[in-house]
């Protein structure tokens, strides 16, 4: 169908290094960013400072912003209770993918 | 033969294919088996066909029983999971769609493997920067390993992908076609080992001191043809650098299609088998959909076990329709009978499977006058079959099925330790901590 829109041409980029994560957590709330959120990444992009991206830390895909503090890699939270972390701390983290996309199922009230 | 000569010839071919495949896909959206020991173990969890580098690396081998290494692989800890082929078969369309802008023809040649064909750069250089930049994209956009192996044929292009894995300095891509003199790599695959080399004929050979791809090359090209005709002798001709297999980049259409499993546990019941047959001819019927196909004959196979030692049965029957079908329902109509014929209370069955014969594209039946329903009513058994399958696509194998294929099926496939689906049902994707 010529002309309709398509939100998946909208949203994803290449569909081969694309993946879909549920979010869980609220660490990432002031981003826009909510619990059971739908997540669109990419695995395919190079990850820059100020993206929000995917590492993986300790056996798990955690979400949080990158950003560059004092000449170092370090992944901040949206959320006053949670503190940064070094990347450097971390034995075999690193950045997974990049995140582009957050889908929301609204609820009725 | 039309052959092109090695010397001077500026196209490549190459074959890249995932290194362990199945255990490689398991690790990809699995934060907590990355660069963990793991295995993948084929149907009704039998025996261990993937092994991750870390699992061969602990001496774990291919195709050992998992009911005789269970305890040990748990005191390695090492992670066990079944066959998910909708993952590999996910994956397997991720990697050939990262693959194809890279080359000019690709041939999806099995799930994990594709040959593909490029020009080599006019002043001869090397392609191993090129595959090193691939197997680099390939591993950042999908987190899958591959090996890469570049020749003038194809048969040479097998033969470097196995190098690419086996020789330490290659790191995962090997380019033949580039060198002065490949023969000492060519000597160095034993002839077992080449692409295209069955158990009988490699026997043949050892028996004429011909032990390895160098001294397969180099024999008499008459005694070769003698023995094993045109196929032999083409094989040869690939070895010596000239392409005689061409690219087949569209799959030839398919003349059969075949389902069957190994129960979990025996078959006494008729019930049973009828329920299994059901199951099996279900996924076949949409398989035929899928590649736009009908049938025109059924054979319905069944067989106890041969391993244990009571005496052994195996029976076939085939049906032939009256019309080529590929709807379920008259699909079902035809081969349930059958069993009457092939089962036998007193064996108990550990196998069964169904193959659909005579396959004819399914515009060839518009023009027939023997249509069994009025034109109306046959598209709407047209559309039920599609939604039907769409169903089944997004939902997951077996949300809707034919009440004959059963509702507690205790013959069903054992797969205990099934990963999730990761990347093909929303209910099952992974998730990340915020």
């Amino acid at each position: 169908m010529p002309g309709s829109a398509s939100l998946s041409a909208q949203l994803i980029r290449c569909h081969a290094s694309t993946v879909l994560l549920r979010v869980s957590g609220e660490s990432m709330q002031a981003a826009g960013i909510d619990h059971g959120d739908l997540l669109i990444v990419d695995r395919g992009l190079e990850p820059r400072p100020g993206q929000i991206v995917v590492a993986c830390l300790d056996g798990c895909f955690t979400l949080k912003r990158l950003v560059a503090h004092q000449g170092r890699l370090r992944l901040e939270a949206a959320h006053p209770a949670y503190p940064p972390l070094e990347l450097d701390c971390f034995d075999g983290a690193r950045i997974w993918a990049v995140a582009l996309h957050v889908v929301r199922t609204l609820k009725a009230p | 033969m039309s052959c092109e000569p090695w010397s001077g010839r500026r196209q490549a071919i190459v074959l890249i294919d995932g290194n362990n495949f199945y255990a490689s896909c398991e690790a990809v959206l699995d934060p907590a088996v990355l660069g963990r020991p793991l295995v993948v173990l084929s149907n009704n969890d039998g025996c261990i066909v993937s092994r991750s580098a870390e699992a061969r690396a602990l001496g774990i081998r291919m195709g050992q029983p998992y009911f005789q290494v269970r305890r040990e692989l748990e005191r390695q800890g090492v992670v066990v999971r079944s066959s998910n082929y909708a993952l590999y078969a996910d994956m397997s369309q991720r990697l050939m769609a990262t693959l194809e802008p890279w080359v000019e023809a690709l041939e999806i040649y099995s799930i994990d493997e594709a040959f593909g064909q490029l020009s080599r750069p006019a002043d001869q250089r090397s392609l191993h920067d090129w595959g090193r930049r691939l197997r680099h994209h390939v591993l950042c956009q999908l987190g899958l390993p591959v090996a890469i192996g570049i020749g003038p044929s194809k048969v040479l292009a097998k033969l470097a992908n196995r190098l690419a894995k086996t020789t330490a300095r290659a790191t995962g891509v090997f380019d033949l076609g580039s060198m002065d003199d490949p023969d000492p790599h060519l000597a160095a695959v034993a002839i077992e080992d080449v692409w295209g080399i069955g158990r009988q004929l490699s026997r043949w050979c050892r028996l004429r001191g011909v032990a390895d791809a160098k001294a397969l090359r180099d024999m008499p090209s008459g005694e070769l043809r003698r023995r094993c005709g045109v196929v032999g002798l083409r094989l040869q001709q690939e070895l010596r650098g000239m392409a005689c297999l061409p690219l087949e980049t569209l799959p030839a259409a398919k003349r059969e299609t075949c389902v069957s499993r190994s129960f979990s546990q025996p078959i006494t019941s008729q019930s049973e088998l009828r329920e299994a047959v059901a199951t099996y001819l279900s996924r076949a019927a949409e398989k035929l959909r899928r590649q736009q196909q009908r049938a025109g004959a059924i054979t319905v196979f069944v067989r106890s076990n041969p391993f244990n030692g009571t005496s052994f049965y195996s029976n076939s029957a085939t049906v032939s329709l009256p019309l080529a079908s590929n709807d379920t329902a008259v699909l079902l109509q035809a081969a349930l009978p059958l069993l009457a014929v092939l089962f036998s209370p007193h064996k108990p069955l550990h196998k069964a499977g169904v193959l659909l014969q005579q396959l004819q594209g399914e515009e060839t039946l518009q023009h027939n006058l023997l249509l069994p329903l009025p034109l109306k009513q046959q598209h709407r058994r047209t559309a039920l079959m599609a939604t039907i399958d769409q169903l089944n696509r997004h939902y997951g194998s077996g949300t809707v099925q034919w009440a004959a294929a059963g509702m507690q099926t205790p013959w069903r496939m054992r797969r205990s330790r099934l990963s999730g689906a990761a990347t093909t049902r929303l209910d099952a994707i992974p998730v990340v901590r915020a």
